[in-house]
């Protein structure tokens, strides 16, 4: 997924960067450039519509979604200058996992890496309240749990691991 | 309206941005040396490492802040009577906020990073005291209430000039039958909107801050922490967003000297501007996304218009510059490079942007160096060209010929080093690295240290820039 965003993004922004190249170009020649190829008020309702057919595939399933049921296992993480504490050592491969996050002190940042240092979502920990966030773990292995957001002179050093084991 | 600026304001812009071009010397540098740190070429005690942070990101977001303003009212002086004393008061209280904040940080040893989220500046975990805490609020303060003198000023005079405030933001042009002669130059439009949204912006910042500043010194004053995150990112999207968009008056006002066409208000650039004024306001929950608490309206607003704030952007804004451009026989020198620079690179660096803006991509993207890979564009190729283009238009009088080969030289270092120094945070954080970290994991060295490297020539470059401008300000107090 990290990739895609990433290739996506250079995509558009090599896009627009040849939108000026060809104008700064067509500056001194009096030439054609991209901008001439469109009519500006195309490129306004193709924004909308692609934003729109965006917006609406991306949010058809809500991202923060949790599910309930008997199945759904639940783990509390709680971050405090500098270490996360987490109540469950192994949750299961294939079943919802629901992090409640709390902080006991500032506001922390729960990332969740997989084995292969990918991060694999985030949520934030706030005082007073308790984000969730519910993934669903494809493979057994060690996971780290590092901070996401900045919370103070040891803010790298909070790490901690849980395992991801098969039923 | 005047032909050219009255000396007197010309001479504070001046002064203003050779003090701005010297702050963002030492500001990159502060970057270089945490880039390094990071790509292990030499060890910083990570409390020294978030300081430097802290300097650095209130410096860089001050310091654009700065010339976004200078700019504006180098311009729109030209057009309204401003009082000169409101600006010395505004640069005065700004220096005044810059003192406090560098003593918190490297005095009281302050280094809660220039976002100061709540509670962090109150607990530090024994690395600050309450005093650095309070010292750097109280900077931001002080700039805060010169900024609000600054637009106080240009506000009321726009409004009275223009005859109120949506007449000062073409609103007869864009919603009634009204002709575009009629219509009020880009300039004031444009100052018009930012003094609205950025004093809004200001003053909700300046409640968090006092808010912020009571819980420090009465412990018992709580405050409710969402509440406070939603106006600390209402504040600070605002206000940076508020620097480029001052700073976009140096395109429409300096790019015409080089081509000889004007640029007019439109229609669709007034409704550009209009919806600018409401996106930048409405965006801002796009910086909480993985809050789940707050409201999923908030989250989908957050979203959507991230979305479609890069229309006005890149529709109006690069589109008719793109347009205004060709076939212009437009002079080129470095003034004019940067400028159009300045455009291209905050238009490129709205991709990444509205991307992370999505909720789902957040999710894997939000806190890793995937978002200083963004708005360093912004910034770098965005902002700070535009600022660095100002300074050499400002001084082109006094220079003999118009591109010579070190003008080239600074541009070529600029533009590769930024390109590949923003590049390399983009790769990182597509690579999960987190942002604001003092420390490194050893597998990510290798793009740290390549980025340090593309961040050395940016520092180059602008050390050529403000070099250039030093040289060209003496020379014209010379002759």
């Amino acid at each position: 997924m990290q990739l895609t965003v990433l290739v996506v993004s250079l995509m558009f922004m090599i896009i627009i960067a040849l939108f000026f190249i060809s104008a700064i170009r067509a500056s001194q020649t009096g030439g054609s450039d991209l901008t001439a190829k469109i009519d500006r008020s195309h490129l306004f309702w193709g924004m909308l519509a692609f934003g729109f057919a965006v917006t609406l595939v991306s949010l058809w399933e809500w991202p923060h979604r949790i599910t309930s049921g008997q199945n759904v296992v639940t783990v509390n993480a709680t971050g405090a200058q500098w270490s996360w504490g987490i109540d469950k050592e192994e949750v299961p491969v294939g079943q919802p996992v629901v992090f409640n996050v709390h902080t006991q002190d500032v506001t922390h940042g729960l990332g969740v890496v997989d084995p292969n240092g990918r991060l694999l979502f985030q949520a934030q920990g706030m005082p007073g309240y308790v984000n969730k966030v519910e993934h669903i773990f494809k493979q057994a292995g060690e996971y780290r749990v590092i901070c996401m957001e900045f919370c103070g002179v040891g803010h790298h050093d909070m790490i901690t691991e849980f395992k991801v084991v098969a039923n | 309206m005047l032909m050219s600026t009255p000396r007197n304001h010309a001479n504070a812009v001046k002064l203003t941005m050779l003090l701005a071009g010297v702050v963002l010397i030492l500001m990159m540098a502060f970057g270089l040396v945490m880039r390094a740190a990071q790509g292990g070429l030499f060890e910083l005690d990570p409390a020294f490492f978030y300081r430097l942070m802290t300097a650095h990101g209130a410096g860089m977001v001050g310091v654009a802040a700065l010339t976004g303003a200078a700019v504006l009212w180098y311009f729109v002086s030209r057009y309204v009577d401003l009082i000169e004393g409101v600006y010395w008061a505004f640069l005065g209280l700004f220096l005044l906020g810059v003192v406090l904040i560098l003593g918190s940080i490297f005095v009281g040893g302050y280094g809660g990073a220039w976002t100061f989220l709540f509670p962090l500046p109150a607990i530090s975990g024994g690395a600050w005291e309450a005093s650095a805490a309070v010292a750097f609020i109280l900077g931001y303060i002080s700039i805060g209430v010169g900024f609000l003198l600054f637009y106080l000023e240009v506000g009321r005079k726009i409004v009275a000039a223009y005859g109120g405030i949506g007449r000062a933001l073409a609103w007869p042009l864009a919603f009634g039958g009204a002709q575009p002669d009629d219509a009020p130059p880009p300039t004031i439009v444009a100052a018009m909107a930012t003094t609205v949204f950025n004093t809004i912006g200001i003053v909700v910042g300046a409640t968090v801050l006092v808010s912020s500043l009571v819980n420090l010194l009465v412990p018992g004053f709580a405050v409710d922490a969402l509440l406070a995150k939603n106006m600390i990112y209402f504040f600070g999207h605002v206000f940076i967003n508020a620097s480029i968009y001052m700073a976009v008056i140096a395109v429409y006002e300096i790019v015409p000297e080089y081509t000889g066409k004007p640029w007019k208000t439109t229609r669709p650039f007034a409704l550009a501007w209009t919806a600018i004024l409401l996106f930048v306001m409405a965006v801002y929950p796009h910086h909480l996304l993985q809050d789940t608490v707050m409201p999923a309206w908030a989250l989908v607003m957050g979203q959507i218009v991230s979305y479609l704030s890069g229309i006005p952007l890149l529709v109006v804004t690069a589109f008719a510059l793109c347009v205004y451009l060709r076939g212009s026989n437009i002079r080129w020198d470095l003034a004019s490079a940067l400028l159009v620079l300045g455009v291209a690179g905050w238009s490129v660096g709205s991709a990444p942007a509205i991307i992370d803006g999505m909720i789902s991509v957040n999710k894997l993207m939000h806190n890793t160096q995937w978002v200083p890979g963004h708005f360093h564009i912004y910034l770098i190729l965005g902002e700070v060209a535009m600022a660095f283009g100002f300074m050499a238009w400002l001084v082109k009088d006094a220079r003999a010929s118009e591109f010579t080969g070190i003008d080239r030289l600074g541009l070529g270092i600029y533009l590769l080093g930024g390109t590949g120094f923003t590049l390399m945070f983009l790769i990182s954080g597509a690579l999960s690295v987190p942002r604001r970290w003092a420390v490194h994991a050893e597998e990510w060295f290798l793009q740290d240290r390549i980025a340090t490297g593309f961040g050395a020539l940016v520092v180059l470059g602008a050390l050529i820039f403000v070099a250039l401008y030093a040289k060209g300000l003496s020379a014209r107090r010379e002759s």
